[in-house]
């Protein structure tokens, strides 16, 4: 080890031992986007305010996210004498004072609120949290200690082993780097799972000396927050990736883009790596080894095309983020025309666990194609949207039933979308399909970056591949007109059908243009209608009632439903009357009616007179062959 | 926020920003958090100072979502476009609130007092479905609290 890695390695060590030993209880609130949502600020300024006005001598903190996602905000406490820490989920601001009462004042714990023993030993009513139904089988690597640590003190990080794969590293020369990321297995962590290694090893041979890194941190899927878990929970691990990938490449910068729909993130990388500069750990010749490198924490604006490599790179570059064509590839030409290594955050947070285990370990945990852990994110129809790290090969099922807590009540699974827009949609019987490529690629479509999405009987597939497409034409650059146009086309179909006008050709003229994108300049036109495409193949009957019948199975959309008052004297739909955002329901002397024409479908009405509103098929349904042949 | 910078002060504030050096973004975002939108003047300016064209700055404005060519509206309700959200009555939120407020999204009102937006998914999908109102998260949503939501902001609430 670096004789002065290892001396910033120990005086973090010893003032983390300082801190830990100076006999105060810590309190710790997960601030995470999440956890601020459900009103984590407001957790945070209650205990600091109840700690003032009790005059309590505690130190109160900061971290990341557990994963927690449905139950925040999340907090830890640890006993004064550091024996033992709790983690305890919905401390709601409201309920801080009873919180702190129970937790710190008395020195007991509250069990209702508990959801495990983070250290120390499992008490009558609390169990261990790696007892946890949904801590166990998780294998968190990434995101060992998330949730532990303060995000922007690096002292932490060091603390509990940060930096040590930086360390081997610097014992190393680049290429046995590269051969160690090579032999682990770590494929790219935003979907397509391409080699680091050997995107590493481009960089390296690269004949010219000016060469760059960009960490990609413009998590655009909708529904996925893997990234955004990493950079608000453990930024450190990005940097320490960067620096090994850095020595590996011999870059000497490096671009750190971060969507600005995280503010957060932003703001905490960007103190992550000064805390790291200050320490230097970043700069010129790092740690006495000659070694310079820089990163630059850069702010997109909002575009989802920017998280296409070389739309990343437009963007950086001063031009509107549009992609461009491949090759040549950003490893020969990319930032400012120089060669270019673009890697996901995830994928660069990987490459210190490899140094500082091995590639052996790394690789270990997955008896798949696809080797290390993989983070996802939950959402949906599901009871417990959240975060969490598990070995690639799992299955789909694994991952609704153990981590996302299965379906809400009075849901049943009809599908899921495995990550992202340009992902395809799934049947329920494929539920079993391993967390890993092969699978999805035989289905013509993407694993996807981690955003998993479950749906229930309730969601139109008409609706959930307008949505999609609708997407993926909102972020189209317009360089290309092939996806330009073909996903407005396909926008215009979907639409028309969603409307009732579905047309007998609509699927063939759906399935040319879906053929017809696979041409365009770059991933996000050439998948940019795959929901369409996988959703033909396995929700077809759903297509073809609603084209053919001119009925939606699942009564959402909006073209095909009518709501009709079922009792218009009810009393409830004067406050239906109220609501309509169209006053497209009127009354007299008591009796209500609603005007279709004016309806936009909304729900309102029915949401606060369930008894009195119907939603039925617009259309009436055909009449059978052999009534209307007996003349009725 | 909003008032028409001078052209001094705009040079003043992008003083720092290079040519050539990735510097286009953050000069706008330094722009955009200092007057709360980008004007047309600003816009020269940047050019000016980073040795392009206004016309390439214009492109580059406008391709992103959240650079402002406008001051922002006084309140402002984004609607989280995204897939828990929609799965759970979404797209009916968002019609029932262009309804009540009278504007599509990026519309702002005549007075400036209010404007609805697009706003992407961060992952806070246990709130599903959400708006964001003055950028804090208005979750669990039904049409009807949307619709109400939407009305109080309307008339000065």
């Amino acid at each position: 080890m670096n004789a002065r890695l290892q001396t910033i390695i120990d005086e973090a060590k010893a003032r983390v031992e300082t801190k830990n030993t100076n006999g105060r209880e810590k309190v710790n609130v997960c601030i995470d986007t999440s956890s601020i949502a459900r009103g984590g600020e407001e957790t945070l300024a209650k205990i600091r305010e109840v700690a003032e006005a009790k005059g309590l001598r505690i130190d109160i903190g900061v971290t990341g996210s557990w994963g927690f996602s449905w139950m925040e905000p999340t907090v830890t406490v640890r006993s004064a004498a550091g024996t033992q820490t709790i983690l305890y989920a919905n401390v709601t601001a409201d309920r801080v004072e009873e919180f702190i009462e129970a937790t710190v004042v008395s020195g007991g714990t509250m069990p209702e609120l508990a959801l495990g023993v983070v250290e120390g030993t499992a008490t009558d009513d609390i169990a261990l949290l790696s007892d946890h139904p949904w801590m166990k089988g998780q294998e968190r690597r990434l995101m060992e200690y998330i949730g532990r640590h303060d995000p922007v003190n690096i002292d932490e990080y060091l603390a509990d082993g940060g930096y040590e794969g930086f360390g081997a590293a610097l014992e190393l020369d680049a290429e046995t780097i590269v051969n160690q990321v090579v032999e682990s297995g770590l494929g790219g962590r935003a979907g397509g799972g391409f080699p680091a290694g050997r995107k590493w090893d481009f960089l390296r041979t690269a004949t010219t000396d000016e060469r760059y890194l960009i960490c990609n941190a413009d998590e655009g899927d909708p529904g996925a927050w893997v990234n955004r878990v990493i950079l608000e929970g453990e930024p450190q691990q990005i940097i320490e990736g960067l620096l090994i990938a850095a020595l590996a490449t011999g870059s000497f910068e490096g671009y750190v883009y971060i969507r600005y729909e995280y503010p957060l993130a932003f703001e905490r990388f960007k103190k992550a790596a000064e805390q790291a500069s200050s320490l230097g750990l970043l700069g010129k010749d790092i740690l006495g080894t000659g070694l310079d490198f820089e990163i630059i924490p850069f702010l997109g604006a909002g575009s989802y095309v920017c998280g296409e490599e070389t739309g990343l790179i437009a963007s950086i570059d001063a031009y509107r983020g549009m992609p461009r064509i491949k090759p040549p590839f950003p490893a020969q030409s990319g930032l400012w025309n120089k060669p270019t290594n673009v890697n996901n955050v995830e994928t660069y947070a990987n490459a210190p666990l490899i140094l500082k285990n091995g590639p052996e370990w790394w690789a270990g945990v997955s008896d798949c194609e696809d080797k290390g852990t993989k983070m996802f994110t939950v959402s949906g129809a599901i009871n417990q949207p959240g975060c969490v790290e598990i070995p690639y090969g799992r299955t789909m099922k694994e991952l609704l039933e153990n981590y996302a807590g299965g379906m809400k009540e009075g849901s049943t699974l009809k599908g899921f979308q495995p990550g992202g827009p340009l992902s395809g949609i799934l049947p329920a019987s494929d539920i079993n399909l391993p967390l890993t490529r092969p699978p999805y690629q035989e289905r013509g479509m993407f694993l996807g970056g981690g955003g998993v999405i479950f749906f229930d009987q309730t969601t139109s597939i008409i609706d959930l591949c307008l949505y999609f497409v609708g997407f993926c034409e909102d972020e189209s650059c317009g360089r290309c007109t092939t996806c330009r146009g073909g996903t407005q086309r396909a926008v215009e179909i979907l639409r028309r059908m969603a409307n009732g006008g579905g047309r007998n050709t609509d699927i063939d003229k759906l399935l040319d243009i879906v053929n017809t994108l696979v041409w365009s300049n770059c991933l996000h036109g050439q998948f940019g209608a795959t929901s369409v495409k996988v959703a033909l193949k396995f929700f077809r009957d759903e297509f073809d009632e609603v084209i053919r019948e001119k009925r939606d199975p699942t009564r959402s959309l909006p073209g095909l439903i009518s709501y009709v008052i079922t009792s218009p004297r009810d009393e409830s739909l004067a406050a239906a009357k109220d609501i309509c955002p169209t006053v497209a329901i009127s009354e007299s002397a008591g009796t209500y009616s609603l005007e279709d024409a004016k309806c936009i479908r909304c729900g309102a009405c029915k949401e606060l007179a369930p008894g009195a509103i119907e939603v039925r098929d617009r259309f009436a349904p055909p009449i059978p062959a052999d009534v209307a042949a007996a003349g009725g | 926020m909003s008032d028409d910078p001078s052209v001094g002060k705009l040079r003043a504030l992008v003083a720092e920003f290079e040519p050539d050096r990735g510097h286009l973004m953050p000069a706008l975002h330094k722009v955009q958090d200092t007057y709360g939108y980008i004007s047309r003047q600003a816009m020269e300016v940047v050019a000016r100072q980073l040795r392009t064209t206004p016309a390439l700055v214009y492109g580059c404005v406008t391709f992103y979502y959240d650079f402002r060519t406008h001051p922002p509206a006084e309140r402002e309700i984004a609607w989280c476009s995204g897939p828990a959200c929609r799965l759970r009555g979404g797209d009916r939120i968002r019609e029932a609130l262009q309804h009540t407020l009278e504007l599509p999204l990026g519309g702002i009102s005549a007075d400036g007092k209010y404007g609805f937006h697009n706003g992407q998914c961060v992952g806070t999908c246990s709130e599903a479905p959400q708006v964001w109102l003055d950028g804090k998260v208005v979750g669990d949503l039904t049409v009807a609290k949307a619709i109400e939501l939407g009305r109080s902001v309307r008339g000065g609430a």
